[in-house]
């Protein structure tokens, strides 16, 4: 069960990185002014109840995620990303039903992004940026409720100390933007267990909707977004052994809806799993929903 | 005579006051083309820079074209280099500088030099 939350909850962790006129789901190679902020929360839910077994598990997860980015210089940028989850487990056991339930502050990602590339012409630009960040455990990971301690999926932080890194490029024109993405994500070891690395490839396209002819000024755009993200997940290791009911492979295609300003965005999308491959009695998604707002200042 | 009088006076008072509004230094005002401004929330950056610049009064972009219009204060110019650092903090590229004749914004959008 663990390895495809993992994959779902690196997704927050990523997509957060996009601060800008960019992706819902992950990064963007766009710039952020020298000395300037981006502030972004993003409001998440995903459902994972696709479950092979007869326990009928059904795990919930809602979150914010709040990033801050700031420009060091022209071609580098930091961020610095908090989660917030509220994680829900039912299953059944017997006549019953058990529910478990994890609440608190996630672990703090910081990531820096360097524009190795660019090329600037009117009305457009290409971008491609190398980014490498750590997340550290500043979550609680080893939470309690009346049945002993949470399984690792339901606590708001690994305990762990994991390492991200990728390269995204985007190609921006005033009428559609591409964005493309390779990532990985290696977990650290916590409480005897690692979770599975995680691999990823994204794409997004974002088509200018409105207004259809640009008039005079800094119109507001609303973009249609499309985004697919391949998420590969390895299986986890606990106790020198891996977990057979645990990794695989999840396409998900994300459709999406931006209204863009000058100084800020709301936006919101749908995350749908249209393949998944998953190990053993892996808990299989449902649905992800995305909603929030990015402000520049 | 005495209207006389006061004609030369207001006569003298009128060409007082033209002579003052002449001598006065106009806004001066540039067109900046920009490559790499293609949505909203990307002008809000090159917007901010520019404005921060000592002399800036006005700054107006104009994104289809990929233009940032820049008027001055009395008396204050803008040198090409500074505007191009203020660009390239963005995080775009400029392309070309133009001072604009004319006075203020009046003159946005009128003849480059």
């Amino acid at each position: 069960m663990s390895a495809p939350i993992t994959a779902a909850l690196a997704t927050c962790c990523l997509c957060s990185a996009s601060a800008w006129g960019a992706p819902i789901t992950f990064n963007t190679a766009l710039p952020v002014q020298t000395g300037g902020w981006v502030l972004r929360e993003q409001a998440i839910g995903l459902k994972l109840a696709d479950d092979p077994t007869a326990a009928r598990r059904d795990l919930r997860v809602a979150g914010v995620v709040s990033v801050l980015g700031y420009g060091v210089t022209r071609d580098f940028a930091l961020f610095g990303m908090l989660p917030w989850f509220d994680k829900r487990l039912d299953r059944r056991a017997g006549a019953d039903g058990v529910r478990r339930r994890g609440r608190g502050l996630g672990d703090l990602t910081v990531l820096g992004r360097l524009t190795a590339y660019e090329h600037n012409a009117p009305g457009q630009t290409v971008r491609v940026a190398p980014f490498a960040g750590i997340k550290a455990p500043t979550g609680r990971s080893r939470v309690r409720d009346r049945h002993g301690v949470l399984p690792p999926p339901l606590q708001p932080g690994s305990g762990a100390w994991d390492m991200l890194g990728g390269v995204v490029a985007t190609w921006q024109t005033l009428a559609v933007q591409f964005d493309g993405q390779l990532s990985y994500l290696a977990h650290g070891k916590a409480h005897g267990r690692r979770a599975g690395h995680v691999a990823r490839l994204d794409g997004s396209v974002q088509y200018r909707l409105w207004p259809r002819e640009l008039s005079a000024g800094v119109p507001a755009f609303v973009y249609g977004v499309l985004e697919a993200n391949l998420v590969h997940a390895a299986r986890d290791r606990a106790g020198g052994r891996r977990d057979p009911d645990s990794g695989g492979t999840t396409l998900f295609l994300s459709p999406g809806l931006q209204y863009v300003t000058k100084r800020w965005i709301v936006e919101a999308g749908v995350q749908i799993p249209v393949a998944q491959r998953l190990n053993g009695n892996a808990l299989g998604h449902d649905y992800g929903v995305t909603a929030g707002f990015r402000v520049n200042f | 005579m005495r209207n006389v009088k006061t004609t030369a006076c207001r006569f003298a008072v009128a060409t007082l006051f033209a002579l003052a509004a002449s001598a006065a230094p106009a806004q001066q005002a540039y067109r900046i083309h920009v490559d790499g401004l293609a949505c909203p929330f990307c002008a809000y950056g090159i917007e901010k820079k520019l404005a921060a610049i000592e002399g800036v009064e006005r700054v107006d972009t104009d994104i289809a074209s990929g233009t940032v219009s820049v008027t001055m204060a009395k008396g204050a110019t803008l040198d090409e280099a500074i505007a191009d650092q203020a660009v390239r903090a963005a995080g775009f590229s400029l392309r070309r500088f133009e001072a604009l004749e004319g006075a203020g914004a009046e003159a946005i959008g009128g003849r480059a030099r």
